[in-house]
């Protein structure tokens, strides 16, 4: 039997400092700290916060009014039906909760899949429809995307906050799951198993499933993007001080990048469909 | 009579959880996983965020073998039950499954998202939402 392990702490400073003494070996993996403090009361506080009507427009974008709960639902200091009502109750009308309550449907979806596949959400569900087959990826990280060193201010600065703040928006974690998916034509997995290191919010099911879709092995098609998209939703912070702008790796239509990603694949079909994410709507290349 | 312990694992970190509800003056256990935490390659600031979360819950804090460690808190506190909250998790079925060979376990389900027992297909989200929608709100 092991002993008790410290409870009292005169501040965060010092519960981190016997964190890092305790488990030497995680703090040399990544010694940074989380911006985002845990517990009940710090749950309380964000979920004060949430907008609504708020979150339903401006979600997709880096700076819009995202709630930042999922580290509390991943560990369950919060419920899906406590964030609901809490949800219900901020609003004048039930339909300005809808897109919120439907993105607490997401965590509930998964975790109801979790229960049935079991360690299966580490096995492609389903062929990829990117006209290659599983083999053709690889089963390791490049190690620039982890350091952050592919001169690709957008792709550089996610991995440094997945890192250093364990926390990144929707939108981030699509973009950089598609362009190791890819672009990189890197597993699936390694991308997942890199998140859930990192993710205050690591879930293995939301977090495998999500990839997946991205790579098409839960979806009917793979998540892709192009600079355009990335320029908009991230209000072009990236893009205006990196030094590939306009001749990047995400530059082009989408249908110049389907062609140039899944030269053998099946024709996207870009009129409906999964929609996990947020995808560019028919006739519009946002 | 039953005089249990609680244990919590990684999905029920609230002190409203069902566990605390069913039994407020039960101890409480956390445990981490020294094996899992290695391979997940768990980062430091993971770890940091969780035991926050623990600091704000009534609960002793230990690591190792996570049902050993249940076992033999359920054993000093003189324990004939150990209560615990629902995770689709594969690992915590695994120990609770060790658990049930010393202590007979209770596991309670979380407050549901959705109010409906009936099947619902998963195959897409598209299917579930379809369905969950009826009954969510």
């Amino acid at each position: 039997m092991s002993q008790d392990m410290k409870r009292e702490f005169a501040s965060r400073d010092e519960l981190i400092a016997y964190v890092r003494q305790q488990f030497p070996e995680a703090a040399a993996r990544d010694s940074s700290v989380p911006p985002i403090l845990g517990g009940r009361k710090a749950a309380e506080t964000a979920l004060q916060q949430i907008d609504p009507g708020k979150y339903a427009s401006t979600r997709n974008f880096l700076n819009g009014a995202v709630t930042r709960l999922s580290p509390y639902l991943r560990y369950g200091v919060l419920s899906l039906a406590e964030v609901r009502d809490a949800v219900l109750e901020k609003v004048r009308h039930p339909e300005e909760a809808v897109k919120l309550v439907n993105e607490l449907g997401w965590r509930d979806y998964w975790q109801r899949l979790y229960a049935q596949l079991g360690n299966g959400i580490w096995q492609d569900r389903e062929p990829y429809k990117t006209g290659y087959t599983a083999k053709d990826y690889s089963e390791t990280l490049p190690q620039d995307v982890v350091e952050g060193s592919t001169g690709l201010v957008c792709i550089d600065s996610f991995s440094r906050e997945l890192r250093e703040t364990g926390y990144l928006h929707n939108h981030q974690r699509m973009w950089t799951a598609a362009y190791l998916v890819h672009w990189r034509r890197v597993r699936w997995q390694a991308g997942a198993r890199w998140f859930l290191q990192h993710l205050l919010d690591g879930d293995p099911a939301s977090n495998n499933l999500s990839w997946q879709w991205v790579a098409s092995t839960f979806s009917h098609k793979p998540y892709f993007f192009n600079r355009e998209n990335l320029e908009r939703y991230t209000k072009a912070v990236y893009c205006r001080d990196c030094p590939l702008y306009g001749q990047c790796d995400f530059e082009g239509t989408y249908e110049y990048l389907e062609g140039k990603l899944f030269p053998h694949g099946e024709k996207v079909d870009r009129s409906g469909g999964s929609k996990s994410w947020e995808r560019p709507k028919k006739g519009r290349r946002n | 009579m039953n005089n249990p312990i609680i244990w919590l694992h990684g999905d029920c970190l609230s002190p409203e959880g069902p566990a605390f509800q069913a039994h407020p003056e039960a101890p409480a256990i956390w445990v981490w996983d020294d094996a899992l935490i290695d391979e997940w390659q768990l980062s430091l600031k993971r770890m940091v965020f969780i035991y926050e979360c623990l600091l704000d819950l009534p609960v002793v804090i230990r690591r190792g073998d996570v049902a050993a460690e249940v076992i033999a808190f359920a054993i000093e506190s003189g324990a004939n039950q150990v209560v615990t909250t629902e995770s689709p998790s594969p690992r915590f079925q695994d120990i609770c499954r060790k658990i049930k060979r010393s202590h007979p376990i209770e596991v309670l389900p979380p407050e549901p998202f959705v109010r409906y027992d009936g099947y619902i297909d998963l195959k897409r989200f598209s299917r579930y939402w379809r369905v969950a929608e009826k009954y969510v709100f």
